[in-house]
C-alpha cells in the first residue's frame, strides 16, 4: 500500500508504475508468484482505510505519514527509502514573513501550512522539535504550497513548513526575498516501508527486506526504481520518537 | 521531499493532461493514407482527432501512438504557418499527449505547453472558444504545483476567467471556471459556475459533447458541499 498524502497524483496513473515495482520486489524477495500486489492512494484517510484492511501487508508511506500513524497502526519499518536527488534524509524548512517572527512565542495565533500538516505530531514533534509553537498555533495540510507561500509573503499570520525539494526551489520565486527561513529540522527519513500490524512473518520480512536492500545492485531493477524516483533501499534507522505532549 | 509521490505521484502527472476536443466547425477529415494533411485547418484537425482519440483510448501503446502522430502532425502545421494560432495550439495539445503517455517527463512537457498556448492566446484568444486561456487554465489547476511541475490555482483561476470573459456561453469555458473555483476553495463560486455551465449546456444542440457538459457539470454540483 502506497500512500502519500499532500502529493499530487492518482491512482490510475501510479498502478503501471507500482506494478512493476511490485514485480521487481517479488521476485527479489523469493515471495511466491502472485503474493504480492501494490496500489495507491493519494489522501490520508484512503491511505489509511486501506492500511485497515487484512490484506494490506506492508506500507511504503512517507516519515510524516509513519510519525502519526505507526502507534495506531502498528507499522514496523522495514527498510528506509533512498530517494532519486534526496537521499534517505531530509531536512524540514519553516519560513514566514521577512522580519515578522521573532522567536517561536511569536508566532501565536498562526497557522502552519504543509504537505505534511496531515501529521501535526510530525510537524511539532519531529520537523519543529528545536521550535516550540505556542499551543493556539494551528497546523493544517495544504497541496498548494505556492498559494500558501504568497500568503506568507503578503503579510498573513501563515508560516511554511518545507521539505527539502520545496526548500531548494525556494530562492527560485520573484517573491524570495519577502521570505525568512526561521528554523530547520534535523535530518530526518524521507520515507520508508513498513510491515503492517505483524501480517507479515518474520522470515518473510526478512527475505523481503534482503531483496529490497539489494534492489538497486539487481539487473532489471533500475527502471522500477528510477520510475518511482528510488536509487533504492537502507535498513532503517528512525530518530527516536518522542512522546505526545 | 521530491516524494514518495515523485516518487509515487510525479508518477501520476499525467492527471494534469486535459481532455481536449476538436475545435468547433474544425472537421477530421480523414486524410488520404501515407499522405500528409495539406491545410493548417486538416493538420490541426488532425491533431484534435488525435487528442479525441486518446481520451477515449485506454490501451497505452496506442495512446503512444496517437500522441507521436498528433506531434509529427503539429509540427508540420508550424512548419507551415509558425505564428498561426491553429499550429500553436495543437503543438499544446500533442505536448498534453506526450506528458499522458510520458509521466516522468510531464512537467516539463506541461511548461513547454502553456508556453505554446500562451503564444496561441497572442496570436487568437478567441481560437476554439478561447480554447489557449481555458487549456491554460485546466493544466495549471490539474498540474503538480510549484516546485514539482507548473501547476498554479491562482494563475489557474485568472485564466479561467478569462476564458469565460471571451466566450461566456461556452459550456466548457465555465465548467473550467467552476474547477478552478473548487481548487481555490470557493465553494460557492464554483457551484454557481456549475449551474451556469449546465444552463449553457442546455441551450445547445443536442449531442455527445452537451450530454457530456451536462454530466460534468451534475458531477461538479454533486461534489459541492
Amino acid at each position: 500500500m502506497f500512500c502519500a498524502p499532500g502529493y499530487p497524483g492518482g491512482a490510475g496513473d501510479a498502478q503501471p508504475l507500482l506494478d512493476q515495482f511490485a514485480s521487481v520486489a517479488l521476485a527479489g524477495s523469493g515471495w511466491p508468484a502472485g503474493s504480492l500486489a501494490a496500489v495507491y492512494d493519494p489522501t490520508e484517510q484512503g491511505g489509511l482505510a486501506k492500511l485497515s484492511s487484512a490484506d494490506a501487508v506492508l506500507a511504503f508511506v512517507p516519515y510524516p505519514f509513519y510519525v502519526e500513524h505507526a502507534s495506531e497502526l502498528h507499522l514496523a519499518p522495514l527498510v528506509q527509502a533512498d530517494m532519486t536527488d534526496i537521499g534517505v534524509q531530509q531536512r524540514w524548512t519553516l519560513v514566514a514573513k521577512a522580519g515578522r517572527v521573532t522567536s517561536p512565542a511569536s508566532m501565536a495565533g498562526y497557522t502552519v501550512l504543509s504537505t505534511a500538516g496531515y501529521a501535526p505530531d510530525f510537524v511539532r514533534r519531529s520537523a519543529l522539535e528545536r521550535w516550540a509553537l505556542p499551543a493556539d498555533v494551528k497546523v493544517e495540510s495544504t497541496g498548494q504550497i505556492l498559494s500558501a507561500l504568497r500568503r506568507a509573503a503578503s503579510g498573513e499570520a501563515v508560516a511554511v513548513l518545507l521539505d527539502q525539494t520545496q526548500a531548494a526551489a525556494l530562492p527560485t520565486l520573484p517573491f524570495a526575498s519577502d521570505l525568512q527561513v526561521l528554523t530547520q529540522s534535523p535530518p530526518l527519513p524521507v520515507a520508508l516501508i513498513a510491515v503492517v500490524d505483524s501480517r507479515v512473518t518474520a522470515a518473510r520480512a526478512r527475505n523481503l527486506q534482503q531483496g529490497l536492500i539489494k534492489m538497486a545492485q539487481t539487473a532489471g531493477s533500475t527502471e522500477a526504481l528510477t520510475a518511482l524516483h528510488l536509487r533504492g533501499f537502507v535498513m532503517p534507522q528512525l530518530p527516536p520518537q518522542k512522546p505526545a505532549q | 521531499m521530491r516524494p514518495l509521490c515523485c516518487a509515487v505521484a510525479a508518477l501520476a502527472v499525467a492527471a494534469c493532461t486535459v481532455p481536449l476536443r476538436p475545435a468547433p466547425g474544425v472537421q477530421a477529415a480523414p486524410p488520404e493514407p501515407n499522405s500528409p494533411p495539406a491545410s493548417v485547418e486538416a493538420l490541426a484537425a488532425a491533431v484534435q482527432t488525435a487528442a479525441a482519440r486518446s481520451d477515449h483510448e485506454s490501451r497505452a501503446e496506442v495512446r503512444g501512438d496517437l500522441a507521436a502522430e498528433a506531434s509529427r502532425d503539429a509540427e508540420a502545421c508550424l512548419a507551415r504557418e509558425p505564428q498561426a494560432a491553429a499550429c500553436l495550439y495543437s503543438r499544446a495539445v500533442a505536448l498534453g499527449l506526450e506528458a499522458r503517455v510520458h509521466p516522468t517527463r510531464a512537467a516539463d512537457l506541461l511548461k513547454t505547453m502553456l508556453d505554446s498556448l500562451a503564444r496561441a492566446a497572442a496570436a487568437d484568444a478567441y481560437y476554439d472558444e478561447a480554447g489557449p486561456a481555458r487549456v491554460q487554465a485546466l493544466v495549471l489547476i490539474r498540474a503538480p504545483g510549484w516546485p514539482l511541475g507548473p501547476g498554479d490555482t491562482e494563475a489557474g483561476l485568472a485564466a479561467a476567467q478569462r476564458a469565460v470573459a471571451l466566450r461566456p456561453d461556452y459550456p466548457p469555458n465555465l465548467l473550467a471556471l467552476a474547477e478552478a473555483c473548487a481548487k481555490t476553495g470557493d465553494e460557492n463560486a464554483a457551484r454557481d459556475n456549475y449551474t451556469r455551465a449546465r444552463d449553457a449546456a442546455l441551450r445547445m444542440p443536442a449531442g455527445a459533447d452537451r450530454e457530456e457538459w451536462l454530466n460534468q457539470a451534475d458531477q461538479g454540483l454533486h461534489r459541492s458541499p
